[in-house]
């Protein structure tokens, strides 16, 4: 590990998240090898790399879809790696999926609903919620959030491909992050919605981190503040933006190994 | 962006109905309030056959198909095991209550048979529910059926318990405050209320966070996981509240005919389960009922109407087997979906933008 | 094989001392005080030999089940009824020919022919819609019982041995010792163990089609990944209606070996789904060995649950698949 990389990781005990020697093999194939890295809480980053390098499997394994081969997590200093999703997600990790996983035979309201009431207790009761149910207003803050109050009770199967990126992320941030991953959040958006992405990101409150996979550099790089690079399975490089984006060898891998 | 948005709530018209989050669908409906009117003034219209045998019977196996409803429309899992749950309420209701044979059942009255026939046939199938969900998809179909037939091949071998091909006769049916409760009037009315309350629960239950749960898992169980939710436990708890309406419909099922024997629990008879929820429609609860009342008057009147039209009397099987496949073929939603297909292409085309976005699936 | 034994040496150590306990069992001479215990050893060796036979009878229907669902994920409620049918037709075939050899080539032919229609026909159109086709197999069987029962009736046919495999020959199997010393050998029903052998034969070739040639190969990629399928340019849809040709060939194929074996009767197509069911949830999806481990243990415990418990075999049956579903969801030998 280089210099930049220990820099970033020398917050140490009070990580947001805290991977060590991740591997995740699929058969015979590494789609992940040995990845150690160290986010700090509230930090923002993003992580590069082309097609295949392992973004959304790094993402897979914090979040336990799938579990590592090897290697342990912590997230706030609790080891979560034999933990299945939904523990980790109670204890304030959240994700976005780069292929809208939402609920379509459910309204946008009802979706939004269903991710407040996954992190908060009564998900198993048989009564329907009153006139003043507190998640009820949280689900309708959160759909305003996201600009989607006007379509709120459409089913998700009906909403434009921009839409539904925006309720992608609303479920992501229901409840009370404290971290999140964005898995390809821009992917397919016009450049007016990539701005209100932006703005998205930017806005949330200080104290939620998150990694953010993306293509899109002016999108990644105005909403980062560190940067990870990822290559076959392994981390390349890790840095501030800048020093990155200058990197000789990461533009030779990255525009060479086929941007998009 | 918000361009998009904007256009499509002016395409809307202004009055768009909220999905009834709180109240109730049907509050608005006169059908259903005629429908239910003629419910409950049945005893007035039809005799002690047509009530029995068509409508209390129509309602006993809708139920048994509303709890197949439940799991397959909501929770997205085709189970075959739902008439062998009910079959198996209604042995212990034989077992434990009073029957003709008094080697076998222990004479409880029917007050404590009945709660501890629900009681044991909600385990067995939250159990089976259990082994069906370690598994995804269409092998739930497999496990299912597989424990259904298990099921009635074990009541067949048994003697100890089940009394083996012979079944249970004679089983006893309550009678208190000087009220014989297996006359068809009474009966009926007991018939009627339970399955209403299995419909309005299951009802109200689809838009509560335990029915919406449900819907989420069927469309997405991934993504229930990475939003918090133990998605098999979810799961297994609507076998456990599908097993018990299965089961309130078996204890019914034993009082209509006073009897039980494997062939009531027979792999054919797990299908038929199956085939009226499909043939009805699976995406809402009214479904079930609408298919057991077309496959209890198919029963019925198949024979005399083959026969009226010059062919073998004894072929409703096939012509169960032929509707089933034309519906399959022809409507994923039942005779509800070609019945709103229908209205769809009768209704004005101006008017269809804005029913668009009320049925769901 | 190595690999199971690394990795679950407690696994592999009581698969191994079963195994070296039937093996005693079978060949020793078993000592007075455990014939007292469990019966007569005569007859727990025909219960095996029933067992295992019986186990390749399950053997054919099943892999044909497991073929068709590995590669098509169709779950294809409809082959009891294949079963049934190529029964029929080889009891049909034998009763007015004479000839049960030809029988089998008849009844595979016409099944697989009903396989190759049914996949043309109706599920070339619903690909990739696993419920609805299963749907439609649930509706199919209904049809087919009671098209069959509408020909055949509800009588019980049984399709009669040929001469030269007609009764019973003597195996090297030592079941008890006279008092003057002298052995008593196991005597057994030549036709069974012809038949077993023939389905060994089956699956051995079978096992090799897959593994040796370029269409097994091809095969056995789509049940891996179906995509990939797709990318080697083959024609699909060919692939697609041999496997099911093939699959309810084998149904048919079974069938006349149940028929003479047993008896056909409406209720046996019922009978064989669940057979075909528990076998390849036992033995894993899709696999071939699976389908013939599962078969086998499927066999074994019916027959000798149906001796030793006897109001209790079908639970037996049952306790297998729920022990396999809660250990390893997969099945035994399932990849996944």
């Amino acid at each position: 590990m280089d210099s930049v990389a220990q820099r970033l990781s020398a917050v140490g005990a009070g990580a947001a998240l805290e991977l060590r020697g991740v591997t995740r093999l699929f058969g015979a194939l590494a789609a992940l090898t040995d990845v150690t890295i160290t986010v700090r809480p509230g930090e923002r980053r993003a992580v590069l790399g082309s097609n295949g390098a392992g973004k959304t499997t790094l993402f897979n394994c914090i979040t336990g879809d799938f579990p590592p081969s090897s290697g342990t997590i912590r997230f706030f200093g609790e080891d979560v790696t034999h933990f299945p999703p939904y523990e980790r997600i109670r204890r304030g990790l959240r994700r976005t999926y780069q292929i809208s996983a939402l609920f379509p035979g459910l309204t946008v309201q009802d979706n939004v609903y269903l991710a407040c009431r996954g992190v908060s207790r009564g998900r198993f009761s048989f009564l329907r919620p009153g006139q003043n149910d507190a998640l009820m207003h949280a689900a309708d803050n959160l759909v305003q959030a996201v600009h989607l109050a006007g379509v709120k009770d459409q089913p998700v199967a009906e909403l434009a491909h921009g839409q539904q990126r925006q309720l992608e992320i609303a479920l992501a941030l229901a409840g009370a992050p404290r971290f999140v991953l964005f898995d390809e959040p821009a992917a397919g958006l016009s450049p007016t919605e990539r701005q209100e992405l932006v703005e998205i990101l930017t806005s949330l409150p200080a104290h939620i981190g998150y990694i953010i996979i993306e293509h899109d550099m002016d999108v990644a790089l105005r909403v980062v503040e560190s940067v990870t690079m990822m290559h076959n399975g392994r981390i390349f490089k890790e840095g501030l933006p800048q020093e990155i984006e200058s990197d000789p060898e990461v533009q030779e891998l990255y525009l060479g190994g086929g941007h998009e | 962006m918000s361009v998009t948005h904007d256009t499509r709530v002016q395409v809307r018209p202004a009055t768009a109905q909220r999905p009834a989050l709180r109240g109730w669908p049907e509050i608005n409906n006169p059908a259903a309030w005629i429908v239910a009117s003629i419910l409950l003034i049945m005893p007035l219209i039809a005799n002690g056959f047509f009530l029995i045998e068509i409508f209390a019977t129509t309602l006993i196996l809708g139920t048994m198909a509303l709890s197949l409803m439940l799991l397959a429309g909501y929770a997205g899992m085709v189970s075959l095991m739902q008439l062998t749950i009910a079959g198996f309420a209604a042995y212990m209701v034989a077992v434990f209550g009073v029957s003709g044979n008094a080697n076998i059942s222990l004479g409880w009255p029917w007050w404590l048979a009945v709660p501890m026939a629900l009681a044991l046939a909600t385990i067995f199938g939250t159990l089976g529910g259990a082994l069906a969900v370690r598994t995804e998809g269409i092998y739930t179909i497999m496990i299912t059926l597989a424990i259904g037939a298990a099921f009635y091949y074990f009541t067949n071998q048994n003697w100890a318990i089940f009394n083996g091909h012979t079944g249970i006769n004679t089983v006893a049916t309550p009678h208190f405050w000087g009220v014989d409760w297996r006359a068809d009037i009474p009966f009926y009315y007991i018939v009627l209320a339970v399955a209403a309350l299995c419909y309005f629960a299951v009802e109200y239950v689809s838009r509560a966070p335990f029915g919406l749960t449900l819907q989420g898992v069927r469309d997405n169980p991934r993504r229930m996981a990475a939003l918090g939710f133990n998605v098999n436990a979810h799961r297994v708890a609507a076998y456990a509240v599908a097993s018990f309406i299965a089961a309130l419909a078996g204890v019914l099922q034993v009082w209509n005919y006073r009897q039980i024997s494997p062939g009531s629990v027979s792999v054919g008879a797990c299908i038929d389960v199956l085939i009226i929820a499909v043939v009805g429609g699976i995406t809402r609860p009214i479904g079930p009922y609408i298919g057991a009342l077309i496959f209890v008057l198919l029963r019925t009147f198949a024979l005399d109407f083959l026969v009226k039209i010059g062919l073998d009397g004894n072929r409703f099987r096939l012509l169960i087997g032929l509707g089933f496949l034309a519906i399959v073929f022809w409507s994923s939603d039942g005779v509800i979906g070609l019945w709103q297909r229908w209205r769809q292409s009768q209704r004005p085309a101006a008017n269809r933008a804005g029913g668009g976005g009320r049925g769901h699936g | 094989m190595t690999r199971f034994v690394e990795r679950h040496p407690a696994w592999a150590l009581i698969v191994i001392i079963a195994i070296a306990l039937a093996l005693w069992l079978i060949f020793a001479v078993w000592p007075p005080g455990l014939e007292d215990a469990i019966g007569r050893k005569r007859v727990f060796l025909n219960a095996v030999f029933n067992g295992i036979t019986l186990g390749g009878l399950y053997f054919l229907v099943a892999s044909g089940f497991t073929l068709i669902f590995g590669l098509m994920r169709n779950v294809n409620l409809a082959h009891g009824s294949l079963y049934l049918f190529g029964g029929y037709v080889g009891y049909a075939i034998s009763a007015s020919t004479g000839s049960w050899i030809l029988s089998f080539i008849i009844a595979f032919i016409l099944t697989a022919l009903v396989g190759v229609l049914l996949q043309v026909i109706v599920f070339r159109r619903m690909e990739g819609q696993d419920l609805r086709q299963t749907m439609v197999t649930i509706g199919l069987s209904i049809v087919f019982a009671d098209l069959m029962l509408w020909a055949c009736g509800g009588d019980f046919y049984q399709i009669q041995t040929p001469n030269w495999l007609i009764g019973p020959i003597e195996l090297p199997l030592i079941t008890a010792i006279k008092s003057s010393g002298e052995p008593v050998y196991l005597r057994y029903p030549l036709v069974r163990l012809v038949i077993f052998a023939a389905s060994v034969v089956i699956g051995v070739a079978m096992w090799l089609a897959l593994n040796r040639t370029r269409m097994g190969m091809i095969i056995r990629a789509g049940v891996d990944d179906r995509d990939i399928l797709a990318a080697t340019g083959v024609r699909i849809q060919v692939v697609f209606v041999l496997v099911f040709a093939l699959g309810a060939g084998l149904a048919g194929i079974a069938g006349v070996v149940g028929g003479t074996f047993q008896s056909l009767s409406p209720g046996e197509d019922i009978r064989f789904l669940l057979a075909s069911l528990v076998v390849v949830i036992v033995g894993g999806m899709g696999s071939i060995p699976g389908a013939a481990l599962g078969a086998l243990i499927i066999g074994l415990a019916e027959q000798l649950g149906s001796v030793y418990i006897p109001t209790y075999a079908i639970v037996v049956t049952f306790l297998i698949m729920v022990v396999v579903l809660a250990l390893r969801p997969q099945g035994l030998l399932a990849r996944r």
